[in-house]
């Protein structure tokens, strides 16, 4: 695999064209033609490449902390959702 | 054909494996786009194989030895060469209907030629990448062979009726590629059963073909054929060398399908290991390549550590933000109605990517955001501790709120129990349900473990 060759010329485009892949999708009212092309892993251009290349490079793991969050809001207090909730709540708490 | 002479010649004299699989590539390089034109012209059906040996002969060093194997294998590989781009050239012609099959055929012979020579032991371990060009172009050309068969299908075959022809039809749906698919297994067994030291051992193509194999098997629809290959490279082999010694690209795309298979097969620990280290190998501007890794990796981490992707990790993958951040959203805001949405929204494309029924677990956390929310509104008892005791029917409210509405019909309390002991079943809840009372009794410490609460 020569990195030159990938990505020109005529024949590339068969990695990308899936369109028969059509079991998986349950879905066949939507065939969704236009993810279809994407969903193959495609093959690096170069075949190997300096660790400072990567995309987390070996030692900046850590940096990767805050692209993640916790799965919990408590900052949502004028949100219209908690006023609803905290109405209902003292319905609830009227009828005991 | 000079031109395929002097690359051949250049490549050995560097002993460069890229350069000589550069000779055999279907593309022509962005310097040369007459390539391919260039040497089918330059011979016929009836002097191919002459010439070549001739050309191979004539820019040979002047001190080799005759007759000679690496002359005679490389003849016969040029020529299956020469014959596949006969059929290349000719299913690129706009006008005609491109014959793909002829491609696939043609292609086969030069890959089952070049593993002939391998076997052989002409074929050195230096030239694997010659092995990596045939292989990956023989699925490509096979996906292709089998497209045009779909699209010309009915109007070749026999016609016995409408729901025959379907079965049939579904049935040879992927002839070429499974065909493809035992040739490439054949490189695969050439790579794993070489016995060469390893410096110049076959080994090093194990990872580079195995990924083939994955590619092939998933685009067939049949991930648990990887499973073999998986065990034939499994832990505890001393007689190859170790994943770290391999090129990134090969080791990026192995981390990724095992962590797949792992996903599929619901072990999220192991599938968020692979592909957290696909994730930081992988190289920085391979975006897409990025993006499917993230497609599994978000799922996954939602499982295993209930973490949620920030609008951060999200942004430079536009598809990937329009699919989870509604999901995202409405998990962090206890929306259930919002959630079961947003899943619904997103099934067609959750359902391909397989990644639907992953997702729908995160309603736990969705459901638990919305109890948790109840327990903060309750407030403080007297002594200004946090009321633990809580009335299912509070929880009932809430729940009908969250799902339904405010219009909405009430649930039971023995639904809403239900779900509360799920939730506590999961540990996503520490307490009990006391029945007698209608009350759900929670935890003074931890009662929503990991959520500082």
């Amino acid at each position: 695999m020569s990195g030159a060759t990938d990505g020109s010329g005529p024949t590339t485009k068969a990695t990308a064209s899936d369109s028969t892949d059509s079991s998986i999708l349950k879905d066949q009212q939507k065939p969704a033609a236009a993810l279809e092309e994407d969903d193959e892993f495609e093959d690096f251009p170069v075949d190997d490449w300096a660790p400072e290349d990567s995309e987390v490079p070996p030692g900046s793991e850590g940096g990767t902390t805050h692209l993640w969050e916790e799965s919990w809001d408590d900052d949502d207090t004028s949100e219209d959702f908690s006023k609803q909730l905290k109405d209902e709540l003292a319905k609830v708490k009227g009828q005991k | 054909m000079e031109v395929l002479f002097r690359d051949f010649q250049t490549a050995c004299q560097e002993g460069s494996g890229h350069l000589l699989a550069a000779t055999i590539s279907p593309i022509a390089p962005p310097s040369y786009l007459n390539r391919l034109d260039a040497i089918y012209k330059d011979s016929d059906v009836a002097s191919i194989s002459q010439d070549v040996a001739r050309g191979l002969t004539k820019s040979a060093h002047a001190a080799i030895q005759y007759p000679n194997p690496q002359i005679d294998t490389w003849t016969e590989i040029y020529t299956a060469y020469w014959y596949a781009i006969g059929g290349i050239i000719a299913a690129e012609q706009p006008t005609s209907r491109p014959e793909w099959l002829r491609v696939y055929m043609a292609w086969k012979d030069l890959a089952n030629t070049i593993i002939k020579h391998y076997s052989s032991g002409v074929l050195e371990a230096w030239t694997l990448p010659v092995l990596y060009m045939a292989g990956k172009h023989l699925r490509i050309f096979a996906i292709k062979a089998d497209e045009a068969a779909a699209a010309s299908g009915g109007s070749d075959t026999f016609n016995t009726g409408e729901i025959q022809e379907d079965i049939a039809g579904d049935f040879d749906k992927n002839q070429k590629l499974e065909d493809a698919a035992r040739v490439i297994n054949r490189m695969f067994t050439l790579c794993i059963s070489d016995r060469a030291p390893l410096e110049e051992s076959r080994k090093w193509g194990l990872y580079y073909t195995a990924n083939l194999q994955f590619k092939t098997y998933f685009k067939l629809n049949s991930p648990s054929l990887c499973k073999n290959v998986i065990r034939a490279l499994g832990a505890g082999r001393t007689d190859m060398p170790d994943l770290d010694a391999f090129p990134r690209s090969h080791i990026v795309t192995w981390k990724y399908y095992v962590g797949v298979l792992r996903f599929l097969e619901e072990d999220y620990a192991g599938a968020e290991e692979s592909l957290t280290s696909a994730w930081h190998m992988c190289h920085h501007s391979a975006t897409h390549n990025i993006e499917l890794i993230l497609t599994y990796l978000i799922p996954t981490c939602l499982l295993t550590r209930q973490l949620l992707p920030s609008p951060r990790l999200l942004s430079p993958y536009p598809r990937l933000a329009e699919i989870f951040t509604p999901l995202v959203d409405a998990i962090r805001s206890g929306s259930l109605s919002t959630f079961d949405a947003a899943l619904a929204d997103g099934e067609a494309e959750f359902v391909k990517r397989r990644i639907y029924l992953t997702l729908e677990r995160g309603r736990d956390m969705c459901l638990r955001n919305l109890l948790r929310k109840v327990y903060l509104a309750t407030g403080m008892d007297e002594e200004g501790k946090r009321r633990t005791r809580i009335r299912v029917a509070e929880f009932g409210a809430a729940i009908r709120l969250g799902e339904r509405g405010v219009e909405g019909e009430n649930l039971e309390n023995d639904e809403v129990e239900c779900m509360v002991a799920n939730m506590i079943c999961k540990n996503l809840i520490k307490g009990y349900i006391s029945r007698a009372h209608g009350m759900v009794v929670l935890s003074k410490n931890g009662a929503f473990p990991g959520t500082g609460i």
